[in-house]
């Protein structure tokens, strides 16, 4: 099927017409493009803003979450109205106003590995802005299995990374980064995160899948990039395809895309109940309410070498990578409080002692800072 | 001499917020052993029990990744600490 610009389209493009790298040859390959933004969250707005208003013909829009209060400081997509609405059908409404010529498609979904190759098939390129790990494996062995190329990014309180895969050309997420198990790593409402951050980093994918699209300029193959708003720097480091990368190396072990069962889903850890520094501290003292005052366990996750350095008394050591390998030991009924030093890795414990069936188990909030700030301060960490 | 150390974003609840710390030492290892020092608990969340840099983590001295401990640092070297985020 060919395609044309119109009188409007020209209007709506000119200035992406007057570049020579683009003009209407490339305009006309980012109107025939189909996009796949996974998450419409922080980076995935910023990003998906810019395809839409530079054309991409086709962006597909994946989230299963709902529009929250605490999303509207950095989903510049969303505004106090949308609270409690469907992200992608929201987010879809908004492109569709910014830019009328485009198909936007909303997948109110989770990724699974499931529905991840029947999804994939429609676009031609995807941009990973989930707050998962998990999810990003699951797009990263996906893209490599089925080879698409792939624009990511991620981002930490003031940190930002970003990178680009394209087949072939260059090593994958899993290259950089070839295994998870036993890190944790606090997404944006567990950590907090500068509201402008992914707006940067947003951008910056979008302006890989018009370079990757185009076929113009010098992708961030290979190279990672890092950016640090505190103090306005950008790094660079240069990354090589891994030979025994698990997906994209020689022999690759993973074939297909799976869940990665360690890591929790964010319903998951929004199930899990907290206990604060202080309430801890008066269930320790037998202070609280006679119902409450039933012994706790408390299950301090960190490895045994911080475990050594200060722990709170009569605490049991199960460091986090134990429980993710073998599994709780502990009796289901045990009522347990799952702690760390950030509260980080005591969620995770957490989210898996409920899969596993524990029937109450509570995490410490904030962690063991929690507790020397509130409780103890000389407690060693 | 002492070189500089650029934080990961996620380690920095070891160096008290700081982005970028001073440490001491003629290899990766040595300066990793004085962050640990100056930081208790920050080697550990870098390197395993076998001394393998963690696979969630990426080491870079002079801007090229350093795949030992026992990769020489000189003292005009930064060394930057890289982990992976999962925020978006």
């Amino acid at each position: 099927m060919s395609i044309s610009l119109s009188a409007a389209e020209q209007q709506r493009y000119s200035r992406h017409l007057l570049l020579a790298e683009i003009g209407p040859a490339g305009q006309l390959k980012l109107k025939a493009a189909r996009v796949l933004v996974i998450g419409a969250g922080g980076l995935g707005c910023p990003a998906a803003l810019y395809l839409a208003a530079g054309g991409i013909g086709t962006i597909g829009l994946l989230d299963f979450d709902q529009v929250e209060e605490s999303n509207l400081q950095r989903q510049v997509l969303f505004t106090t109205a949308d609270i409690g609405a469907p992200k992608a059908k929201r987010a879809r409404e908004r492109l569709l106003a910014l830019n009328p010529q485009l198909q936007i498609v909303a997948h109110q979904t989770e990724l699974t590995a499931a529905n991840v190759q029947q999804i994939f098939a429609g676009y031609d390129l995807v941009v990973d802005g989930s707050d998962r790990i998990g999810t990003r494996y699951l797009v990263n062995d996906a893209c490599v299995i089925y080879r698409k190329p792939l624009v990511s990014a991620a981002i930490h309180r003031f940190e930002g990374q970003a990178m680009s895969y394209a087949p072939g050309r260059g090593p994958c997420y899993r290259c950089l980064f070839p295994d998870l198990s036993g890190a944790v790593l606090p997404n944006c409402s567990q950590a907090g995160v500068l509201g402008v951050l992914p707006g940067v980093l947003g951008a910056i994918q979008a302006t890989e899948v018009m370079k990757l699209l185009l076929g113009i300029g010098e992708p961030l193959l290979g190279r990672v990039l890092v950016y640090d708003a505190l103090t306005l720097r950008f790094d660079e480091f240069r990354i090589s395809r891994r030979p025994d990368c698990a997906v994209c190396g020689e022999h690759p072990s993973i074939l297909a895309p799976a869940d990665e069962p360690g890591f929790c889903s964010v319903e998951e850890q929004r199930r899990v109940v907290g206990i604060s520094a202080v309430e801890l501290a008066q269930r320790i003292r037998g202070a609280g309410a006679a119902a409450d005052t039933a012994p706790l366990t408390l299950v301090d996750v960190r490895d045994p070498e911080e475990f050594t350095v200060g722990h709170l008394p009569r605490a049991v050591n199960i460091p986090l990578t134990l429980i993710e390998q073998q599994g709780l030991s502990l009796p289901r009924e045990t009522p347990a409080v799952f702690l760390c030093r950030s509260g980080a890795r005591s969620l995770k414990a957490c989210a898996l002692a409920r899969r596993a069936g524990m029937t109450m188990p509570l995490q410490l909030e904030g962690g063991l800072l929690a507790w020397r700030e509130a409780v103890e301060p000389g407690f060693a960490l | 001499m002492a070189c500089t150390v650029h934080v990961a974003s996620p380690l920095r609840d070891y160096t008290h917020g700081a982005a970028r710390v001073q440490a001491e030492g003629n290899t990766l290892a040595q300066v990793l052993g004085d962050l640990d020092r100056r930081y208790p608990g920050m080697r550990f969340r870098m390197i395993d029990e076998q001394l393998r840099i963690r696979p969630h983590i990426r080491i870079f001295v002079a801007a090229q990744e350093a795949l030992t401990l026992e990769r020489p640092v000189l003292p005009k070297d930064s060394v930057h600490l890289l982990c992976a985020l999962s925020g978006g």
